[in-house]
């Protein structure tokens, strides 16, 4: 087995191996001129390689008004650049600055106006219609993913969430410089063409989550319980902004986020990391460094009294109680996510609960021993900004048990908790079991390209063993601590929704 | 002042762009040959005792350990009148316990040594899993190879399994998807084993009993398939596996028949009210079996007509053309055994029902008429080959893989043979399998959402919705009561 990279030419690469048991996590590291990242896990067998490509930005880097914006970008990423998805660049530039000229004269009749002409707006509309023809002839459909398809691209996707962005291909490992050549042309190079189609196709995507049974109420939780930082809307956004969202808005975001130095590149599989790095200075090192992203300034101002909310619809009756917790790294996180874990862990659920499995103390009271729960969990988020902890269940109406008790038991089983804490084996189970889930996700290449690439967006991906370090050293004092000082009516939230079958 | 900046900023960009005559374009790109050969299955299957099969790999890359039994069992083999039995098995194979063991000691070990052991029912094979760091192997193995031999099916478990399962029975008509999936399958293949319902009434029917005599009847080492992958020596795991099951007696078993004819059903409309924004819909009609010699013309055709995500036609129309969805495409589903379904499928509002569906009819009309592009054919074939290594990567659905393949009785040089039957389809070939497979004039297009709104239809196409045929209204079960939702 290699163990030690040779370190070639004038390029400094960091080899880190770090511990955690007899495991080590092996990310090769390279940092470009203009501030971005290259990571690089080399994992030798089938001849394929997982590239990732992330960005620090997600629905939390926006503002009233553009929310939704991330994941609009994220789409328009695919619509291409000069070189992608065009056949006469300038032809169809004019084409598409026609377009967004006369959608802008809609959107002032339409949203600027409380009483818009609809004759004038229909006439634009038909106006707006044609040139959309018109610059059909200058398009290539989805260009670059036909490209990554007919090169054998498999897990092709991107996705935005409310702290980073990701865009997603595994490639034949002879074909990885198509990724970097296609990646450092839309960073630099995107062009939002058919703008305005693609914003209709994100409002079918909200219509869809809109449709999952109790989606509106939990919607409405978060911004509840997130009442003042960007957590508190959607990755999705408000159907008002994606109506009412610019492409003058999508283009200033994209200049202010889709820049080298808030970029993290991750190759996982059969690489040559000289190779990658050669490829890199190449594709991504010519790129001009952007102005440096300011993290968010809004966090959650202390609650100071409980908040209820009470919901009804066509998902199955439940009962939720939150928390808000610190941020991810706070030393307080880790006796959290533990004690989640001996709450709500067990039967498939990972160590931050949230299966509602079998060994789980809600579980084995609420649902075996009491029988007053269908199921019950815990799950600790601790996020990048600000943190909530989360229980929740749903009652056994065929036994008359209502939210309200099932609220009753959770207080009983949360009290118990602050004055006695829990057992040395439930501490030493949620420990194993941190461990055993570390060394499985070193199994799969994207899932290890999904956690390192992202955590290294943040805190650095060598974060991702100091939380298993700090998961290792937690006490039952610890957990009692945590327990007290979260654990209080004024920093909660309560939710009980009731099933109530319409047509 | 930061606005300015930005503006230069763009201006630096384009010039840097219009600048770069000599930029790569993706055709420029030249790639080292790749060859790639698949695993070869004969490499790790082996006979333990008792007759019981295994393929086994070893893997040594991480210290950890997967097992799992696949058995030839599933929902299709229960007898008519006791549907829910697969699931409360599901539920209770574990934590019923054992002989000599009760299930929440099981758990609870498991669980502390931070593994995982699972079991579930599937449509016709039953699969425990076991997953340990290699320094608890034996520990796992001796749990594995307990519950698979002696599950006990306690009473204590089982009613509480049973009385959640008749409990989640409330979110049966919740999601729309959901009641879309079912109640279509239901239309396609009739009356049959495969559609079969579970409701309150015969989930009280089964009992701890029946279980038992599920097991009895099927989880016998003839009957089984087990696959191993991690961090062993194959002979020491031999030896571990043959020395646990020795009193394990081999017999042969017994598997039920089924009819695979299906009545026709009536073309037209099924329309199942709800009150959400969208229509849920599906159009099609039984497709084929993976075993077909047709099999590979098809993925290909599919994957153009609307398979390929991206890069096919009705997401290129429907998608990004029009803006009418956000998923849609087309897709044939395979099963063991029986002909899968053919549908092409969308989720869009309501005012644009009638007319996504029209789109994607003329799609299926296109492909039938017109030999697709050299094009369509390059990107479709290319994918299948260079995307086929991914298959691959993990050691444990490799040996999942195999293990499927040989307990279904198809070809075992199924992967070997697979890129040069891709390779063998022609444009012709496309067109002739479409014209077999897609049968525009005998669908069923299948709608869940609001009636009003969807019937009334949009500026690109007004209803009504009978104009696409006949309009049957479906109203569903409410598996409580057994009676129809009206």
């Amino acid at each position: 087995m290699k163990r030690f990279l040779t370190l070639s030419l004038a390029v400094l690469v960091l080899a880190a191996f770090v511990a955690a048991g007899e495991i080590t996590l092996n990310v090769k590291e390279h940092t470009l001129g203009n501030g971005m990242k290259i990571l690089m896990i080399p994992k030798p067998g089938v001849p394929r390689v997982v590239c990732h490509i992330y960005y620090n930005v997600g629905s939390i880097n926006e503002r009233p008004g553009i929310t939704g914006s991330a994941h609009i970008h994220e789409h328009l990423m695919f619509k291409g650049t000069r070189i992608m998805g065009v056949t006469d660049v300038e032809k169809d530039a004019a084409v598409d600055r026609q377009i967004d000229e006369v959608m802008d004269q809609i959107y002032r009749e339409k949203y600027w106006k409380t009483n818009g002409d609809p004759a004038k707006i229909a006439a634009l509309q038909k106006k707006a219609d044609e040139l959309i023809t018109a610059e059909k002839q200058y398009i290539i459909k989805d260009d670059l993913w036909g490209l990554y398809m007919k090169n054998g691209g498999t897990g092709l996707n991107a996705s935005t969430g409310q702290e980073n962005t990701g865009y997603y291909v595994t490639l034949p490992s002879n074909k990885v410089e198509l990724q970097m050549l296609l990646e450092a042309d839309r960073m630099q190079n995107a062009v939002f063409r058919e703008f305005y189609s693609e914003k209709d196709v994100i409002m079918e995507e909200r219509r869809l989550s809109e449709n999952s049974p109790g989606y509106f109420f939990n919607e409405q939780v978060d911004a509840a319980f997130f009442a003042a930082s960007p957590y508190h809307w959607d990755v999705i956004g408000w159907m008002d902004d994606l109506k009412k969202v610019t492409k003058t808005d999508l283009i200033e975001f994209h200049k202010k986020y889709y820049v080298p130095n808030n970029a993290v590149a991750i190759y996982v599989g059969d690489i040559d990391p000289a190779k990658i790095i050669e490829m890199a200075e190449k594709y991504f090192g010519r790129i001009p460094k952007g102005p440096d992203v300011e993290p968010i300034r809004t966090m959650e101002p202390p609650q100071y009294s409980e908040k209820r909310m009470y919901g009804e619809g066509p998902a199955p009756t439940s009962l939720q109680i939150r928390f808000h917790i610190p941020a991810a790294g706070n030393p307080d996180a880790a006796p959290l996510s533990v004690l989640a874990g001996i709450l709500g862990a067990g039967g498939g659920g990972g160590p931050r609960g949230g299966g509602g499995g079998g060994t789980g103390r809600l579980n084995k009271i609420l649902v075996q021993e009491k029988q007053l729960a269908v199921n019950a969990s815990a799950s600790s988020r601790s996020q990048w900004y600000v943190g909530v902890f989360q229980f929740s269940a749903s009652p056994r109406l065929d036994k008359g048990v209502k939210p309200e008790d099932l609220e009753k038991e959770i207080w009983a089983e949360i009290d118990k908790v602050k004055k006695d804490g829990v057992t040395p084996d439930e501490i030493q189970k949620i420990k194993n079991r941190s461990e055993a889930g570390f060394i499985r996700s070193l199994a799969s290449t994207s899932g290890m390209a999904g956690s390192v690439g992202r955590a290294e967006l943040h805190r650095g991906w060598r974060s991702i063993l100091e939380d298993n370090e700090a998961i290792k050293k937690v006490t039952n004092e610890d957990i009692k601590r945590v327990a007290a000082k979260y654990f209080v009516k004024d920093n909660s939230l309560t939710a009980i929704y009731t099933r109530k079958t319409g047509r | 002042m930061k606005k300015t900046l930005s503006l230069l900023f763009v201006v630096g960009i384009l010039l840097a762009a219009s600048g770069l005559a000599q930029v790569q374009k993706p055709g420029d790109l030249k790639f080292t040959d790749l060859k790639y050969d698949p695993p070869d299955p004969k490499t790790f299957r082996s006979v333990l005792a008792n007759g019981l099969r295994a393929y086994i790999m070893e893997d040594r890359a991480l210290p950890s350990v997967s097992v799992s039994a696949i058995v030839n069992f599933g929902d299709l083999y229960v007898p008519a009148g006791k549907e829910g039995l697969a699931s409360l098995m599901s539920g209770t194979m574990i934590r019923g316990g054992t002989k000599t063991k009760e299930g929440t000691a099981i758990e609870e070990r498991i669980d502390f040594l931070g593994g995982s052991l699972g079991f579930n029912v599937g449509e016709r094979t039953a699969t425990l899993t076991l997953s340990v760091l290699s320094r608890d192997l034996d520990e796992g193995l001796a749990m594995f190879f307990d519950v698979l031999m002696n599950p006990e099916f306690r009473e204590a478990p089982f009613n509480l399994a049973k009385a959640r399962a008749i409990e989640q029975l409330r979110q049966a008509n919740d999601a729309p998807s959901q009641v879309l999936n079912r109640e279509y399958e239901k239309v396609l293949y009739g009356s049959h084993p495969l559609t079969a319902m579970t409701t309150k009434k015969s989930l009280e029917g089964v009992m701890p009993a029946d279980l038992k005599a599920v097991h009895a009847q099927y989880f016998n080492p003839k009957n089984i398939i087990l696959t191993a992958a991690g961090d062993f020596s194959k002979a020491e795991l031999t030896a571990k596996i043959n020395k646990i099951i020795a009193g394990w007696k081999g017999k042969d078993v017994k598997l039920p028949a089924f009819s695979k004819t299906f009545p026709a059903f009536a073309p037209g409309v099924y329309f199942i009210q709800k009150a959400i924004n969208q229509g849920y819909i599906s159009l099609g009609h039984l497709g084929l079996e993976d075993t077909n010699p047709d099999y590979a013309a098809v993925q290909v055709m599919n994957f153009i007509l609307g398979g390929g995500s991206f890069t096919s036609r009705i997401t290129t129309k429907v998608r990004s053309d029009e803006g009418l969805s956000y998923n849609q495409g087309s897709r044939f589903t395979y099963r063991w055994g029986f002909p899968g379904t053919f549908a092409g499928y969308v989720q869009t509002k309501s005012s644009t029902v009638g007319y996504a569906i029209s789109l994607i009819e003329a799609e299926f009309n296109r492909i039938r008429k017109d030999p697709v592009s050299d094009a369509e054919m390059e990107t479709a074939v290319n994918y299948f080959i260079d995307s086929f290594s991914s298959q691959f990567e993990m050691p444990q659905a490799v040996m999942a893989a195999f293990a499927n393949l040989e307990i279904q009785g198809k070809p075992m040089d199924y992967y070997k043979t697979y890129r040069d039957k891709i390779k063998a389809v022609t444009k012709a070939k496309v067109q002739e399998v479409a014209q077999k497979y897609i049968q525009p004039d005998k669908m069923a297009i299948m709608i869940v959402g609001d009636f009003e709104p969807c019937n009334k239809g949009g500026d690109k196409w007004a209803g009504p919705l009978d104009k696409l045929g006949k309009m049957h209204r479906v109203n569903l079960i409410d598996p409580l009561t057994g009676a129809e939702i009206k």
